[in-house]
């Protein structure tokens, strides 16, 4: 069989985001090499403003309504596909902005940092756009390498080589069976392409069960679900704060991307014979999130834990398996990308001046710093969904997405959840505010992380406050989104 | 000829052996030996349902995954490296600082 491979101007166009983003890469390492002693902190602004040109381009295709595929229809630009990848762009953004002080105290390679970041990001935006087994093996794998090395990126620090062992054991492990899920599927049903498999209206057969559950699982690692969650809190905590921020959120959203197109466009026909899997691993990841949380104290430990309980929130949405299950997916992702990083902003920048992310030692922060303190409360009450902020109008979107389709059990266990994820976060809210400080060093809050906390705060507030113009990018994002059910 | 059921016999005990290796064994190379016998079944398995359905996309997707393993193993050699330097340690219970 002959293999022709023609790329015509018009699919040069629609990979273009990520052709300008390996430019830009290439860009930030070759001048982190030629100039050995350029300051590092050009190089992120550098890779910013890049970042930020590549999202008004990917915004510019949004509106534009692009769409199509490339590769034999292995790599689908769609606007769910430009959705997460200006999605992953901004956290990148975000993140760089609060790794500039933190990497201050990194002795050596502080270049390759935002390089190993980038490549990370491109791998990430691959997987939004992937239709495929293979193109998925390939990008979840090209992320997750980019990953191992940042979580072990501090050499001589004990907790983060250790952090990144168990992150690459774990994730290879899932590699394995995510390469035996894809043998499977493909003998049975003799094509890789997500679209085929759509075609097929095949009864389930056991290679097609264990082949899919293999995926699922792999998928669940990457998320970090419960019973797959078991590496998150212990790389959250052992991974430098700035690379925790990101993998707290970035690839979550992007394995997402995924799972929303195996199970919603792929099967969701046989939606009756998967949901209750999703229903399952839904419940248990919000109640185990919530309640071990509960005994934490360690801040980075506990965000591990509230971060596991809001996958939990996310898998509401994808059970749901409907239009309006995919939207409120997507707008989730929004509203948890503000309050979480913001958290961690907050986290990055207690750390630099203390060199502690113990709890007991936000004891009265906010006598230390009103600043970081009000911060903190807008994010942890955003992260609970209280009203007016972000996480209220998420989970509340959700939950009616749920509701819809008459998964009233699934919506109590979720109502039951915000009650308990209340009490440690306002726990949290309890020793900043009410408790007496240590001691009373205030904390300076540097210029990039500044603008880190305003965006965060304001994104937050505006999209509790006004969340109908996000809402609208959202119900877009999923129009053209194959058979959706 | 060898019938298709042969093929996956043999590819499912990889796998087993690999997943049951991961599961029990405690020093790092040989779980990372082990990860790459689940991956190698998985090739097995791609091959052989290639020439049986008379279709590329297996053959194509065994070589990238030969070439993932390859990188994987880089990859995780070097951190292993790393962690034994700073702990003289290969074995997964020595590697237990975080913990709650």
């Amino acid at each position: 069989m002959p293999f022709t491979f023609t790329m015509t101007p018009a699919d040069v166009e629609l990979l273009m985001p990520e052709i300008l983003m390996t430019g830009l890469l290439s860009v930030i390492l070759f001048l982190d090499f030629l100039f050995p002693r350029i300051e590092k902190t050009t190089l992120a602004w550098l890779s910013i403003a890049g970042m930020g040109g590549i999202f008004v381009l990917l915004a510019d295709y949004f509106i534009e309504d692009r769409h199509g595929t490339l590769f034999r229809e292995m790599y689908i630009v769609d606007p769910m596909a430009i959705f997460f990848k200006a999605f992953i762009l901004g956290t990148t953004i975000l993140v760089f902005l609060a790794s500039m002080d933190y990497l201050k105290k990194v002795p050596v390679f502080r270049g390759e940092y935002y390089f190993l970041g980038l490549l990370a990001a491109l791998g990430m935006m691959l997987m939004a756009s992937v239709n495929d087994l293979l193109s998925m093996f390939i990008t979840l794998e090209f992320s997750t390498f980019s990953f191992y090395i940042l979580v072990a990126y501090l050499r001589d620090d004990a907790q983060s080589n250790e952090a990144g062992l168990k992150y690459f054991i774990l994730g290879v492990f899932a590699a394995g069976l995510l390469a035996f899920g894809i043998s499977l599927l493909y003998g049975e049903t003799g094509s890789i392409l997500f679209t085929d498999f759509a075609k097929m209206h095949a009864h389930l057969t056991p290679g097609l069960i264990i082949g899919f559950l293999l995926i699922f699982v792999a998928l669940g690692f990457k998320v970090g679900a419960v019973p797959f969650h078991a590496w998150v809190p212990d790389i959250y905590q052992g991974a430098p704060t700035p690379v925790t921020a990101f993998l707290s959120i970035a690839p979550k959203a992007a394995t997402f991307a995924i799972l929303l197109r195996i199970f919603m466009a792929t099967v969701g026909d046989i939606k009756g014979d998967w949901v209750w899997l999703v229903v399952g691993i839904s419940a248990i990841s919000m109640t185990y999130g919530n309640i071990v949380a509960i005994a934490q104290k360690n801040i980075k430990r506990l965000l591990a834990y509230s971060g596991i309980a809001q996958i939990g929130n996310v898998l509401i949405g994808l059970a749901a398996a409907s239009k309006m299950g995919g939207d409120s997916v997507l707008f989730y992702f929004l509203t948890y990308l503000f309050a979480n990083v913001g958290a961690f902003a907050v986290v990055i920048i207690f750390s630099n001046l203390t060199n502690s992310d113990a709890l007991e030692d936000y004891d009265g922060l906010s006598r230390r710093s009103p600043l970081l303190a009000f911060a903190l409360l807008i994010f942890f009450l955003s992260l609970a969904g209280v009203p007016p902020l972000a996480g209220f109008i998420g989970k509340l979107y959700v939950f009616a997405a749920a509701m819809n389709e008459g998964l009233v059990a699934l919506v109590v266990i979720g109502g039951i959840n915000i009650v308990i994820s209340m009490y440690y976060y306002l726990v949290v809210i309890k020793r900043v505010y009410i408790n007496m400080p240590k001691e009373n060093t205030p904390i300076p809050v540097s210029f990039p992380m500044r603008l880190v906390l305003f965006t965060t705060v304001g994104g937050v507030l505006f999209l509790g406050i006004y969340p109908k113009a996000f809402i609208e990018i959202s119900v877009a994002a999923t129009n053209l989104f194959g058979r959706m059910i | 000829m060898i019938p298709l059921s042969s093929y996956l016999a043999v590819s499912s005990v990889l796998f087993v052996t690999g997943l049951i290796g991961v599961l029990i064994r405690r020093n790092f190379i040989i779980i990372l030996m082990s990860v790459e016998i689940m991956l190698n079944a998985a090739n097995l398995n791609l091959v052989a349902f290639s020439s049986y359905l008379d279709s590329m996309a297996g053959q194509i997707v065994a070589l990238f995954i030969i070439a993932i393993a390859a990188g994987e193993a880089a990859v995780g050699l070097a951190i292993i490296i790393v962690v034994f330097r700073g702990r003289i340690a290969t074995n997964v219970d020595q590697i237990n600082l975080l913990k709650w």
